[in-house]
């Protein structure tokens, strides 16, 4: 800008800086509150909080009745935590960058009977004589990749065609599923990996089990990624408007196949740990995991469209998703309650956001 | 017909349709010869088209013209079916946006191409984010910059949070941003789509005194609007288009505010 009109930019620039030195003053409560209405996820935290306050009043109360607190449930709670979480934070990167991954239920089950499978072959199984301590690994290493490229599969096929990725991956969720079948067959199969593997994924410090070390350490990494990395700001460009993307210069198949890889990592990891923590794997255990994750993104304020959500909401989501399973459980209550409450709580939390959104529209 | 004194060489529009004038010194970015064809449907038709050095060139004409797809064109995200692009005289491919961001050209486009989910901050860095070595962006940085280039080129009523996401912003305010970030990362060529259409008469007055004075720095510009006065504020040479071709073609002082009208009501 030339001297002739300096004058007014400094003043609307100081006026900018103004405003937002006022607003990193006001009262802690007010930006909580702010935070609240502002972030997409805010509605969810305070929905989060308000439930675990029941919980825990519910468990002082009634401590005979309601074993909330007890020890053994809040094991139980975190580990059920940890596997769709960690699979979720895969599907909220994706949805994020404007796309769906309906396969991720089925990768998990073919890629962890392909890891189990490997692992046992390579003399892997802890019950083996001789037996080796790397074989898991090696396994582990092979599905993670397996699941890249399957991602990048949908990716290609996706970009490259043009065409939702809710078709190619509800193809792909049927064609691993297929896969699974015809390289396994239905029986369960045994995972019992030889150590130091088995401590690092299925062992645990006190009640916290090593999935959900894995699933904060992800979703620790995916924080930085998604909301301070070059990277995960151009997935939410993508996402949230791709024409734009494409203006400004970031190649939009590029990165979208690089969310569908991560989507791919994920489903992958997770099913490796989950088969690590349970010491079998059932090969239909992935099925309904695709909606589960998908609701839980959605529970935590993620965009259908693109371009919207948060780390913190995907974890808040499974969070909350899995506490009204414990609950219920602990409750004695059929297990179609929780698809009834899980059903609720979507078009709850969709309401709820899109009321907020329109209010500050 | 006008007739140019030299050191214009005649038009001559009626032989050679699109023509124009040709430049007497080798511009900044030239076209020759440029169609685009969207199926069957002729968007531009043998366009001849340059921006020369230290100037504002005025782009006219009505809804449908191809205005906004000659802008696209310069900018790489719309590249040409055939022609020639010539960048400081130079035969230059320009076919996506990291092509013209090497030559020095940044847009203000029509559809403003801001990401509505995202944060001022955010949007005006897309792409370019001020990033450490491995890729992590540094906040604090971009937001002080962005404070600073919001106060620049147009005067934006209201804005007061950088880290406002984009979609609660007026029509106008949209626009502001747009035109902050593309003035912010400009180099050689600045193109501006319409870029007043949501703007009010001070931050359309700022903007056009902007764009002088970026000319006096060095930075050309394309200037399309439907505002005939604004044109003649700032520009000095207009191209009229109709239906993909050009149909005429003056500098300032060889026409009349009358004579463009003419042209841009006539065809
Ligand atoms: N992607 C596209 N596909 C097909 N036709 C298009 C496309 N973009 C623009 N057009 C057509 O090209 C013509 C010129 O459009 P445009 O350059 O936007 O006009 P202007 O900006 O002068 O109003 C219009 O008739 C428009 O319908
Ligand atoms: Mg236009």
């Amino acid at each position: 800008m030339t001297a002739a009109h300096s004058d007014p930019i400094h003043s609307q620039s100081d006026h900018i800086r103004r405003a937002v030195s006022d607003r990193a003053k006001r009262p802690l409560t007010v930006k909580v509150m702010d935070w609240v209405r502002d972030r997409p996820e805010g509605g969810i935290a305070v929905m989060f909080v308000l439930v675990q306050l029941c919980c825990i009043i519910g468990a002082l109360l009634f401590p005979e009745s309601f074993r909330y607190l007890l020890p053994a449930n809040l094991s139980v709670l975190l580990k059920s935590i940890a596997v769709p979480g960690i699979m979720a934070l895969g599907v909220g990167v994706l949805m994020v960058a404007g796309e769906y991954d309906l396969s991720v239920g089925a990768v998990y089950s073919l890629l962890s009977i392909v890891c189990a499978n490997l692992a046992n072959a390579m003399l892997g199984d802890i019950g083996m004589d001789p037996h080796s301590a790397l074989a898991p690994f090696a396994a582990m290493a092979v599905a993670l990749t397996l699941g890249v490229a399957i991602g990048l599969l949908h990716a290609f096929v996706t970009l490259r065609f043009n065409i939702p990725s809710f078709i190619t991956t509800l193809g792909g969720m049927l064609l691993w599923k297929g896969t699974t079948l015809l390289v396994h067959g239905a029986s369960a199969l045994r995972f019992k990996p030889t150590e130091p593997f088995a401590t690092l994924f299925g062992g645990g410090l006190g009640i916290i089990h090593a999935s959900m070390i894995w699933f904060l350490a992800f979703a620790l990494l995916f924080y930085f990624l998604l909301h301070h990395h070059r990277l995960g700001n151009h997935f939410y460009a993508v996402g949230g408007n791709r024409n734009a993307a494409v203006a400004i210069g970031i190649n939009p198949n590029r990165t979208k196949a690089i969310a569908f890889a991560i989507a791919g990592f994920m489903a992958a990891l997770s099913g490796v740990i989950a088969a690590t923590r349970v010491g079998s794997i059932q090969p239909g255990g992935g099925l309904g995991m695709e909606l589960q994750t998908i609701a839980a993104c959605v529970i935590g304020g993620f965009a259908l469209n693109g371009g919207r959500g948060s780390i913190l909401g995907i974890v808040l989501g499974t969070a909350l998703v899995f506490t009204i399973q414990d609950v219920l459980l602990l409750l004695r209550a059929p297990a179609f309650y929780f698809d009834m409450f899980v059903g609720a709580l979507i078009v709850i939390a969709v309401v709820m956001n899109t009321a907020i959104r329109r209010g500050r529209a | 017909m006008t007739v140019h004194t030299e050191p214009l060489r005649p038009a001559g529009l009626a032989g050679h349709p699109g023509a124009g004038l040709v430049p007497t010194e080798t511009p900044l970015y030239e076209m020759r010869n440029i169609c685009k064809r969207y199926g069957s449907f002729t968007a531009l038709d043998n366009m001849n088209f340059h921006i020369g050095r230290n100037e504002v060139v005025g782009l006219l004409g009505d809804n449908g013209a191809g205005k906004s797809t000659l802008v696209k064109m310069i900018s790489g995200i719309n590249p040409p079916t055939s022609g020639e692009i010539y960048v400081n005289g130079k035969r230059t491919e320009i076919r996506n946006r990291s092509d013209s961001e090497a030559a020095g050209i940044e847009t203000i486009y029509q559809d403003i191409a801001l990401v509505d989910s995202m944060s001022i901050t955010r949007n005006i860095f897309l792409g370019r984010e001020l990033v450490n070595r491995w890729g992590f962006m540094d906040h604090r940085r971009m937001q002080e910059v962005a404070i600073q280039i919001l106060g620049s080129a147009v005067q934006i009523s209201g804005i007061d949070n950088p880290d406002k996401e984009v979609g609660f912003l007026s029509g106008g305010q949209k626009q502001a941003v747009a035109i902050a970030r593309a003035v912010h990362f400009k180099r050689n060529i600045l193109l501006l789509d319409e870029p007043t259409s949501a703007l009010s008469v001070r931050e359309t007055e700022h903007l056009l005194a902007y764009v002088r004075d970026l000319k006096r720095e060095g930075t050309s510009s394309v200037l399309v609007t439907h505002n005939l006065y604004h044109a003649f504020q700032v520009c000095d040479r207009f191209v009229v288009m109709s239906h993909g071709t050009k149909v005429f073609e003056a500098r300032k002082e060889d026409t009349t505010i009358e004579e463009v009208t003419d042209h841009v009501i006539r065809t």
